[in-house]
């Protein structure tokens, strides 16, 4: 193989360098690092260099020293173990994936016209519902989805604005080619790691950061809390902002401390909420003051129990009719679920194009919907070539990865699309890219995905930056977190570096 | 204006943080004293056990596992390790209310005396063991007071810190001076080991020289204007504290403000004569009843106010 020894060329003048220890091998899927004849790419020669240039030692030492300051900031989630919890990190690698200014542009321009699409998709949809008077997707598809919320029919949104933070997942294929996977337009997370990891990764490689130019992200919390306050522009121009939370808890929980901080605002728990007169108010040492808007980590289902889900002990009672009432703002606003439904995402190039008429910057990738007969043979013939998933599920749970499954696997699962096809997709296996990443010691190919993050309020800003999350096994192509994905940071460019 | 939620917090952090300051020093007192094999030495251990409500100060005779026991057992609520997890408990509650340097200190104390197998740490250096908490417990504070605004937060905070030392320095001057089951401290070794708990030694002997006297140990620390640790110095402090909270809360008919100005009178109008004739046991069980009186209308206060008096009209 070629690579071998293109980058043992490179660095044969370095003592010991760590690539050539063995080589950094990168499989058939899209290296970010190295082209297919094994040449470095042009943006990560500066930090290729670097890592040439330190021992498999000290990138070790780097790497504990990265973990234990994730550690002690309590960057954690817990494990409930038989004795005691313990506390874990979020896995983190030490390297940073970059990616160059041209690409990234063309990511944002993609990123913000999908956005404003799908906020006028569910404008209309709890609204005339044109679209689906047009039959540009079918009835039953939108209104029967189960995050469809009939109660959000004719209710004022300001500036038509539904989801205001959005994590979008995009994934490289084999090509270089990058296509949205999946949009998260209800509570999506990750934003607080985007930004802890660019702390460290300063801290890490401070002088390849430097000379790299690379564009900032700690504007992050500033722009969230405009955003939010834009959302009461027309009638209030310094609205209490809260950020409601389901609790310590909560896996995301130090999320939404760390956005509650560097915003300034006060982080809530339902309990802390009280509802009167169709007005929202916090229980504070001086009694109780007016709340304006409210960013809520907690899903459409728990916020509120005389509307939603009647268990449950995490929302405020009363709060949506508040909402209704126009008195407070919730942020997302409840609902947004179903414009990420993963069958209404087969029909966001049509969204777009309906809408904007402009053709969708960012491809998606081919779905196959197990609702319509004929998709769904064509999918159970090729169950050994397919991804397929659950349409309400998320977090890599209620998923089949066919190639990767043993027969049996694929039969059970084969059962179940026969039973009930309308909950399913499929879509084609791909090779996600690869990422050098430091296992054990050694700088090995590990698949990685992006998340970005997109506010929308008045207007759509795209930080420059992303969570760039790592299947951690080797092979694996599954990165949620829940299923021992780690991550890493993202450095995006602000120049094309010289050639 | 604060989350009534996060003001009970900050509260709770100040109250855990000092109460696992002070049962800390107990122990390293106590294992410190009793490398004299004498009486004394017992006495001291049945002091500091009986200052944190053990029953059975028998024990005394057994320090070193007492004093791990006060460390680190994890059954008993009142123990070093215990309150450190509660106090980083509430801190990871009101994460976005304090600093980074303050939730880091703590943080880390925490994760040194939890994941980092304690027991080895203790068996292999008690003495040092417990000096590194008390000293990263300083730490802490001074982060608190360094880098937090001393405003509404800080003030729950200190507010939580100086009604649990008066509370626990009242209990332990109780425990020496007017328990019916200890003996009255006498013996100048264990006096010192007293004043030794209550962190007083150098600046007792800076007032009263070396002339280590149960009186003038009871006037220090019940009386002394200028001495943290005395409770005339913390009732002021809470008095102080509430004052200020009340003003920025509009709670100035609060009966915590009320129960604190009282208590605090008390102590600076007290007849020193009369309460060293008669013994100091009335006083101190005051001091301890109307501070748990004080606790519970702070709460009522800030925290679990009835609504309907604060609905809008």
């Amino acid at each position: 193989m070629s690579s071998n020894d293109t980058v043992a060329r490179d660095t044969a003048a370095e003592e010991a360098p760590p690539l050539t220890q063995p080589a950094y091998l990168p499989g058939v899927a899209f290296d970010e690092m190295i082209d297919r004849d094994g040449a470095v790419r042009p943006h990560y020669e500066v930090l290729q260099d670097r890592i040439a240039s330190l021992g498999a030692e000290e990138l070790e030492e780097r790497q504990s020293t990265l973990e234990r300051s994730f550690l002690l900031q309590g960057i954690t989630f817990t494990v409930y173990g038989a004795e005691s919890a313990t506390e874990r990190i979020i896995p983190t690698d030490l390297f940073p994936r970059i990616i160059p200014a041209r690409e990234w542009a063309k990511i944002e321009a993609g990123l913000s016209q999908r956005l404003r699409a799908l906020n006028m998709f569910l404008a209309d949809i709890y609204g005339d519902q044109k679209i689906l008077m047009d039959g540009v997707l079918p009835r039953a598809l939108v209104l029967g989805a189960p995050s469809y919320r009939r109660e959000m029919h004719h209710l004022y949104v300001p500036h038509n604005t539904y989801a205001n933070v959005c994590g979008s997942d995009l994934i490289r294929g084999e090509d270089g080619e990058f296509f949205v996977l999946e949009d998260n337009l209800r509570v999506p997370s990750g934003v607080s790691y985007m930004l802890a990891n660019r702390d460290a990764s300063r801290r890490t490689f401070p002088g390849t950061f430097r000379q790299a130019g690379v564009r900032p992200v700690e504007r992050y919390p500033d722009l969230l809390l405009s955003t939010l306050k834009s959302m009461t522009s027309e009638w209030r121009a310094d609205p209490q902002v809260v950020v409601l939370t389901p609790g310590v808890y909560n896996s995301a929980y130090y999320e939404h401390a760390y956005l509650a901080r560097l915003m300034g605002v006060p982080l809530v728990e339902g309990r802390d909420l009280v509802v009167h007169d169709n007005r929202v108010f916090m229980r504070t040492t001086s009694g109780l003051r007016r709340v304006d808007v409210i960013y809520r980590r907690v899903d459409d289902d728990f916020i509120d129990p005389l509307t939603f889900r009647r268990d449950s002990a995490l929302g405020v009672a009363g709060l949506f009719n508040a909402y209704r009432a126009g008195n407070v703002v919730i942020c997302n606003a409840p609902g947004t679920g179903v414009a990420d439904d993963k069958a209404v995402y087969a029909y966001v190039p049509d969204i777009i194009r309906y809408y904007l008429a402009e053709d969708a910057i960012l491809p998606n990738v081919d779905t196959f919907l197990c609702r319509e007969p004929a998709q769904l043979s064509h999918v159970l013939a090729n169950l050994d070539k397919l991804v397929v998933k659950a349409v309400g599920a998320s977090g890599g749970y209620g998923m089949l990865v066919g190639p990767h499954a043993s027969q049996a696997e694929r039969e059970a699962f084969a059962e179940q699309l026969r039973a009930d096809p309308d909950n399913f997709i499929a879509q084609p296996t791909i090779q996600l890219s690869t990422a050098p990443c430091l296992v054990d010691g050694r700088i090995e190919p590990r698949h990685v995905d992006l998340r970005p993050f997109i506010l929308s309020g008045e207007k759509v800003v795209v930080t420059p930056g992303a969570l760039t999350r790592v299947a951690l096994k080797r092979g694996s192509l599954v990165v949620n977190s829940s299923q021992g994905g780690g991550s890493k940071d993202t450095w995006v460019l602000a120049e094309e570096p010289r050639a | 204006m604060m989350l009534a939620r996060v003001a009970d917090s900050l509260y709770w952090i100040g109250r855990y943080i000092e109460r696992a300051e002070h049962v800390s020093r107990l122990a390293a007192v106590m294992l410190n004293a009793t490398l004299d094999r004498t009486l004394e030495a017992a006495q001291t251990g049945r002091i500091a056990l009986a200052a944190v409500g053990e029953v059975d100060t028998d024990r005394g005779d057994q320090t070193y596992e007492a004093a791990r026991d006060l460390a680190l057992d994890r059954e008993d609520s009142g123990s070093v390790v215990v309150c450190l997890a509660r106090a980083r408990e509430n801190a990871r509650q009101v994460r976005d209310q304090i600093t980074s340097e303050t939730w880091e200190r703590l943080n880390m104390l925490y994760l040194r005396v939890v994941s980092h197998s304690p027991d080895e740490a203790f068996e292999e250096d008690p003495a040092g063991f417990l000096n590194e908490i008390i000293a990263d417990l300083h730490l802490f504070k001074g982060a608190v007071d360094a880098t937090l605004s001393h405003g509404e937060g800080w003030r729950f905070l200190a507010l939580g810190v100086h009604l649990e030392r008066a509370q626990l320095i009242a209990r332990l001057l109780e425990a020496c001076f007017s328990d019916r089951k200890t003996p009255t401290v006498t013996e100048p070794m264990a006096l010192m080991s007293l004043l030794r708990m209550a962190c007083a030694l150098e600046p007792y002997l800076r007032v009263y020289t070396a002339d280590i006297d149960p009186k003038y140990i009871l006037e220090f620390l019940l009386f002394d204007e200028d001495f943290p640790r005395s409770i005339r110095f913390c009732t002021a402090r809470i008095q102080d504290l509430l004052d200020q909270l009340a003003r920025r809360t509009g709670g100035e008919r609060s009966d915590a403000l009320r129960l604190a100005g009282r208590l605090d009178a008390r102590l600076k109008y007290a007849d020193v004569e009369e309460v060293e004739s008669t013994g100091a046991g009335a006083l101190l069980a005051a001091v301890s009843a109307e501070c748990a009186a004080i606790h519970e209308a702070i709460y009522e206060t800030f925290v679990a106010y009835p609504l309907e008096l604060s609905l809008p009209a």
